[in-house]
């Protein structure tokens, strides 16, 4: 018979990690600059992708570079960076690349439709908006909106790693980073799905009027995070 | 391990990387998926049939995520049987590519029949000639991903499963391809009748270009114009991501020290914001050239 309380209580630390990370996870997405399927046609400002995708494009890359990390570190702030790096470098070069993409292959600047000048360049948008679209490619905010994200997505996945690897348990190493890394990956994806109801499929980063709206997928997450919690720790913990 | 080993082998993923993310996206391309499949899917029903391949399995990345797990999947159990490595990848790679070929026809017969009413037909040669063509790309797609995932376990001795390490890649490179290469795809050749230079105007959606530079176009059409920038840029981009990510730890090697490990952190910050620099500065020379879409209202009152 396994001990739910005792493990529960003996790894209450864990379970709080397990809940932040997954809440991270679901802020980091609405900084992520998506325009859906819209933007694949240059009609919205943002990558041409879905938030999940995207978001868990980046999140995963960043969830490899830590569990690389943490095979020779017992450092938590050090693994915890290094998903960082790691999902800002896979988002910051689809962005770059998509930027290419406008730029050489469509042929249109980046522009926001959102508002009348970039908050961190100053520069006029709704000059360079083409006619019939709601904004195309990634202006400077949106870039750095999207490196912010990528950057908060990779913390949130690594902190729910290291906290499931490093929960009490009786498994050999292999077979615990296997169990870890899905439930970390299972983790990811309902935290970077909560947010695409609110998000409604395109966002185009912190300045958008969307994501004011976050608080309220931030609470759903923490809800759903602590259950994953309970039940990835009770998993792990129990066998 | 050895520095040079490490970047030798770190180069031979991103090669990997590269040719993995190519294939992917020009795959997407042959069999319309992804977002701009939304204009192919809407075209009949705004009056245009046409003779382009509509799959869309799924999003790339879960679709690509499956084929890599599953070739992940066989490729490991092969190995644990004995199977040489070579042996097993190229097995997990085909199984995969005949899964992917099995949805993509189901998935074309099933949206094409779905639009019957809108007088859309069902080509049958389409199929023979496009399905092969899918499945080629997703085994070449497969494979590499499968050999980055390989080389990540064996030679650089990470610690998650085969599997999981391509499914992650998979999502991964589904999420490149569908945010780079297919806006080639979708802003640029589906609507090569619209002047160059602007993004779609919703007023055009589903008014895709249907005739080819001979007879009617189909999606092979659509993947040999891809091949020329969409795709390559989406290799250029997966091996970038596959690659920086190693690089920074394999030139400043954490498991000599932490402090060496936060020195790859701050290598990786300082990859990051060149690339937010180039940015702004491929933003500044693309107005610079490209100039506005329409004047400023108020300085045209004071010109007035």
């Amino acid at each position: 018979m396994i001990d739910i309380a005792g493990i529960l209580m003996q790894n209450i630390l864990y379970v709080i990690l397990i809940t932040l990370g997954g809440v991270l996870i679901s802020w980091s997405v609405h900084f992520v600059p998506v325009g859906g399927a819209p933007a694949a046609m240059a009609q919205a400002t943002g990558i041409g992708t879905g938030t999940v995708q995207l978001a868990a494009g980046a999140g995963l890359t960043g969830l490899v570079t830590a569990g690389a990390m943490m095979e020779i570190t017992s450092s938590a702030a050090l693994v915890i960076a290094a998903g960082a790096v790691g999902a800002m470098i896979m988002m910051a070069v689809t962005m770059i690349v998509g930027t290419w993409v406008y730029v050489y292959g469509v042929g249109c600047p980046p522009a926001s439709a959102k508002v009348k000048y970039d908050p961190i360049t100053k520069d006029r948008q709704d000059l360079y908006v083409s006619q019939g679209t709601e904004g195309h490619g990634l202006p400077t905010v949106s870039f750095v909106s999207g490196v912010i994200g990528g950057a908060l997505g990779g913390i949130g996945g690594s902190l729910v790693y290291y906290a499931l690897m490093s929960v009490e348990n009786g498994l050999p190493l292999a077979d615990l980073v296997g169990i870890a890394s899905v439930f970390a990956v299972g983790i990811f994806f309902v935290n970077a799905v909560i947010p695409s109801y609110n998000i409604g499929g395109t966002i185009e980063g912190f300045h958008d009027p969307k994501f004011k709206r976050f608080p309220k997928a931030v609470l759903a997450s923490l809800i759903a995070t602590f259950f994953c919690a309970l039940i990835g720790v009770l998993a792990i913990g129990g066998l | 391990m050895e520095p040079l080993t490490g970047m030798g082998v770190l180069a031979l993923m991103g090669a990997a990387a590269t040719i993995a993310g190519a294939s992917e996206d020009l795959e997407s391309d042959v069999g319309s998926q992804s977002n701009p499949n939304s204009q192919v899917q809407l075209a009949p029903q705004m009056m245009y049939p046409h003779r382009i391949y509509n799959k869309a399995v799924s999003g790339e990345p879960p679709s690509n995520a499956l084929m890599c797990a599953i070739g992940g999947t066989t490729a490991s159990v092969l190995m644990t049987t004995g199977a040489s490595a070579a042996l097993a990848l190229a097995i997990g790679a085909i199984v995969a590519a005949a899964i992917h070929g099995t949805y993509s026809v189901t998935s074309y017969l099933g949206r094409s029949a779905s639009q019957k009413r809108f007088k859309q037909p069902i080509y049958l040669d389409i199929i023979r000639s496009h399905t092969p063509v899918i499945m080629g790309y997703s085994f070449i797609t497969t494979f590499c991903i499968l050999v980055v995932s390989y080389l990540m376990v064996a030679v650089l001795a990470h610690p998650f499963p085969l599997p999981l390490l391509a499914f992650i890649w998979g999502i991964t490179v589904g999420a490149i391809g569908s945010s780079t290469g297919d806006v080639h795809y979708g802003a640029e050749r589906e609507f090569q009748a619209v002047e160059f230079g602007s993004g779609l105007n919703a007023a055009n959606s589903g008014n895709i270009v249907r005739k080819a530079e001979s007879g009617l176009r189909n999606g092979i059409d659509n993947s040999w114009f891809c091949a020329k920038f969409g795709g390559p840029v989406t290799g250029l981009a997966f091996g970038m991501t596959v690659f920086l990510s190693g690089w920074v730890t394999a030139v400043f090697d954490p498991s000599r020290g932490d402090a060496i490990g936060w020195v790859s952190v701050l290598a990786g910050v300082i990859i990051v914001l060149i690339l937010i620099l180039w940015n702004r500065n491929m933003e500044v020379a693309a107005r610079a050239a490209f100039g506005t879409y329409k004047e400023d209202e108020a300085e045209a009152e004071v010109a007035a």
